[in-house]
């Protein structure tokens, strides 16, 4: 799933700095291998989601605490996305106003989406790729104007603190597949699942692996620390003799990435609601979009909300390991039965 | 009835809410003044005069151009004050052309006001950026009788066409790249107003922050065939190789380059090796009346390899003499080091290395004529 991680992953990895183009290789095989315990556990419940889950192999009661946590996390995490994109709006295309009527315009559209459930949202996903993959074509100019040598000498880092930062703050930009633990029941061929988000993975791999590459080889180490949207300025390189600005046409066509990201986390929030107080209702959504609109317009200073989304994607770290603890919960619980 | 209820209310709360909102301040574009060209002259330390030009577009006008000028110590700080003289909008939408004088570039600080125009999300990345010999005022005030505006006439200029791919074309992005690149070191066109016309007059080497030493168009040539541009320019050869004094012009130039370094440190040794491929559109010189046989045309060949070899290795040797190094031939040393690459690195480096030059040169054709 991409969002505006990969706006920005060639920042966030940049105290690597040219060593880190082979950084997204990395984190598709860790994304592989943690996807296998997600899969595995939801497979063993094909009609349950993990929220569902949590509450059987935890109890009721720690489940749904445990449950709560994951919804605020959704929430804060989802604010923080669309507060990083109004953020990016504000600076580059609109600069003279403020964000809240784009803000609320975007949420207008996000209900929409979700309220027709996750087969709409799905739909939403599908066309989304087709309308922005043509993106990776503007980067053809940087890709020109770079430079193959940036690449040698390979693995040129030393510290490991360098590569933890690296893999701390880059990971982010690859998070969304776990997701697949909530809307694993609404897979139609669950058999093939775990192929098929392997395939999904590794296009979004790819794609960042393409970006990262190409930043390497267009900026100087430098450039790679302190230009914070770099994919733009890679659009930047480009030029039409209709167009000349292919920047601001990238980011208006990015709104779709962010759309379709933040629709499949705010379905999985509310179905959280949902499981939270055992009742569905239509309702819960337009309250956790307000919930959103609130926490993204909040009166805090920037300092403080940048902290609270960083924190929130690294509690977001622990929902990929957190499948891993089921297992063992699960296995434990057999052996008991079968004892008995 | 419900649905018509609801629709009524929206009707009656669009109607009287629509006036409560707070009024947007949005300039018309009548209003904004684009700036096309802004110029840095330099005064002393801490101030600079920095002149805008923007394009008029009332035909009740006299001149196409409107010019504003400030002394300022902030290059944001100026645009306020030239907003309080203007009677529109400052906005760097169309910003085209930066110019900086030459004192400037050699005593001020480029690379801040670069940078300040990098982080600014209205500039584009392909702003072109010259160094004017003496006063970018006054380059930009000046009435040029047979152009009709300035703002095209400098951009024009500085664009590569195929017969000026010597000018380097620095744009903010390719600035900002080689002077935070510790391989290379900047190199930015110079231009001067001779008489009614603006002329390139050469190239000027950065050697860190400042303007070092200015080079001629056709030293600046080797650099661009170094770097690797495919496409050179018509190459212009003087050379005395046993001959007599020979002068010829080899065009449409195909360039084809490759670098090797010995990557070592201590002993470095770089060696450049060219292949060029042209037409032989005009010569003079002894030889004008034996050129038709490939044999006489192998010899040609020959000599003109020896000419360029002694060229470029004279060029080069100057550029080491001086430790600048604008073609990033340190980069072929930085691929094999492992660590961090440092500016005081490529000095030495730079200052050290032994270059051996081969150039092929082959001549595809003379023309259509026997």
């Amino acid at each position: 799933m991409i969002g505006t991680g990969i706006l920005s992953l060639p920042q966030q990895l940049s105290s690597l700095g040219y060593s880190q183009a082979f950084m997204p290789l990395l984190f598709g095989v860790i994304a592989s291998a943690t996807l296998y315990p997600m899969v595995w556990i939801s497979s063993k419940y094909p009609n349950d989601n993990l929220f569902r889950i949590n509450e059987i192999l935890l109890g009721k009661w720690l489940g749904k605490f445990i449950n709560l946590f994951f919804v605020i996390q959704f929430i804060v995490f989802i604010a923080g996305i669309i507060s990083n994109y109004m953020h990016l709006i504000q600076s580059t295309a609109l600069q003279e106003q403020t964000i809240t009527g784009p803000v609320f315009c975007f949420l207008l559209l996000l209900v929409y989406i979700v309220s027709g459930g996750i087969k709409s949202i799905a739909r939403f996903c599908i066309l989304t790729f087709f309308l922005t993959i043509g993106m990776v074509y503007f980067t053809h100019w940087a890709f020109e104007k770079g430079d193959m040598s940036h690449f040698l000498p390979l693995y040129n880092f030393f510290s490991v603190n360098d590569f933890y930062e690296a893999l701390k703050r880059g990971y982010l930009s690859i998070l969304g597949y776990e997701l697949i633990m909530f809307y694993f029941p609404y897979i139609v061929d669950q058999k093939k699942a775990y192929r098929h988000t392997l395939i999904g993975i590794w296009i979004s791999i790819l794609i960042c692996f393409i970006t990262t590459a190409i930043s390497v080889m267009y900026y100087s180490e430098w450039q790679l620390v302190n230009v914070e949207f770099s994919v733009l300025n890679l659009f930047k390189a480009g030029e039409f003799s209709f167009i000349e600005r292919i920047d601001i046409f990238g980011i208006t066509l990015w709104v779709f990435l962010i759309l379709s990201t933040v629709a499949a986390y705010l379905w999985c929030a509310k179905k959280g609601v949902d499981s939270l107080l055992s009742k569905k209702s239509k309702a819960y959504l337009y309250i956790l979009a307000i919930i959103i609109f609130f926490v993204v317009k909040m009166p805090f200073s920037r300092d403080f909300q940048e902290k609270l989304f960083i924190g929130a994607s690294y509690v977001g770290y622990m929902l990929i390991l957190w499948p891993i603890l089921l297992i063992m919960i699960y296995a434990f619980r057999k052996k008991k039965q079968v004892q008995l | 009835m419900n649905r018509k209820l609801l629709c009524l209310m929206l009707f009656i709360q669009l109607l009287f809410l629509a006036a409560c909102g707070e009024k947007e301040i949005k300039v018309p574009l009548e209003d904004v003044g684009m700036v096309g060209i802004i110029a840095f002259d330099y005064i002393d330390k801490d101030s600079m005069k920095l002149t805008v030009a923007i394009p008029q577009y009332s035909p009740e006008a006299q001149r196409s151009t409107q010019t504003f000028t400030v002394v300022t110590d902030l290059v944001s700080n100026g645009i306020v004050e030239i907003e309080k003289l203007s009677d529109k909008k400052i906005v760097f939408n169309q910003l085209r052309v930066v110019l900086f004088n030459e004192e400037f570039a050699r005593q001020g600080n480029v690379r801040k006001v670069i940078q300040h125009l990098y982080r600014n999300a209205e500039v584009g990345n392909k702003v072109l950026i010259a160094i004017v010999k003496e006063n970018g005022e006054e380059m930009l005030k000046y009435n040029y009788p047979d152009k009709p505006n300035i703002n095209f006439y400098l951009n024009d200029l500085l664009q590569p066409s195929i017969n000026t791919a010597f000018n380097p074309n620095t744009n903010i992005h390719d600035f900002m790249y080689t002077i935070t690149n510790p391989v290379f070191d900047p190199i930015i066109p110079f231009i001067d107003k001779n008489s009614d016309k603006i002329e390139i007059k050469g190239i000027a080497v950065f050697k860190g922050n400042q303007m070092f030493e200015l080079i001629n168009p056709k030293e600046a040539l080797i650099i661009q065939a170094i770097q690797g541009r495919k496409n050179l320019a018509p190459l212009d050869i003087t050379m005395e190789q046993g001959h007599g004094k020979e002068k010829l012009l080899i065009d449409l130039v195909e360039n084809d380059v490759h670098l090797k370094s010995n990557k070592s440190m201590t002993s470095p040794k770089l060696t450049i090796s060219i292949e060029i491929k042209g037409t032989l559109s005009e010569y003079k010189g002894e030889r004008e009346n034996d050129l038709f046989t490939t044999e006489s045309l192998a010899e040609l060949e020959k000599d003109v390899n020896k000419e360029l070899e002694q060229d470029i290795k004279t060029f080069l040797d100057k550029l080491n003499e001086w430790q600048v190094d604008p073609s990033g031939l340190s980069e072929y040393f930085r691929m094999y080091h492992y660590g961090k690459w440092t500016t005081e690195k490529k000095r030495e480096i730079v200052s050290k290395v032994a270059i051996d030059v081969h150039v092929k040169t082959s001549i595809i054709s003379t023309g259509t004529l026997k």
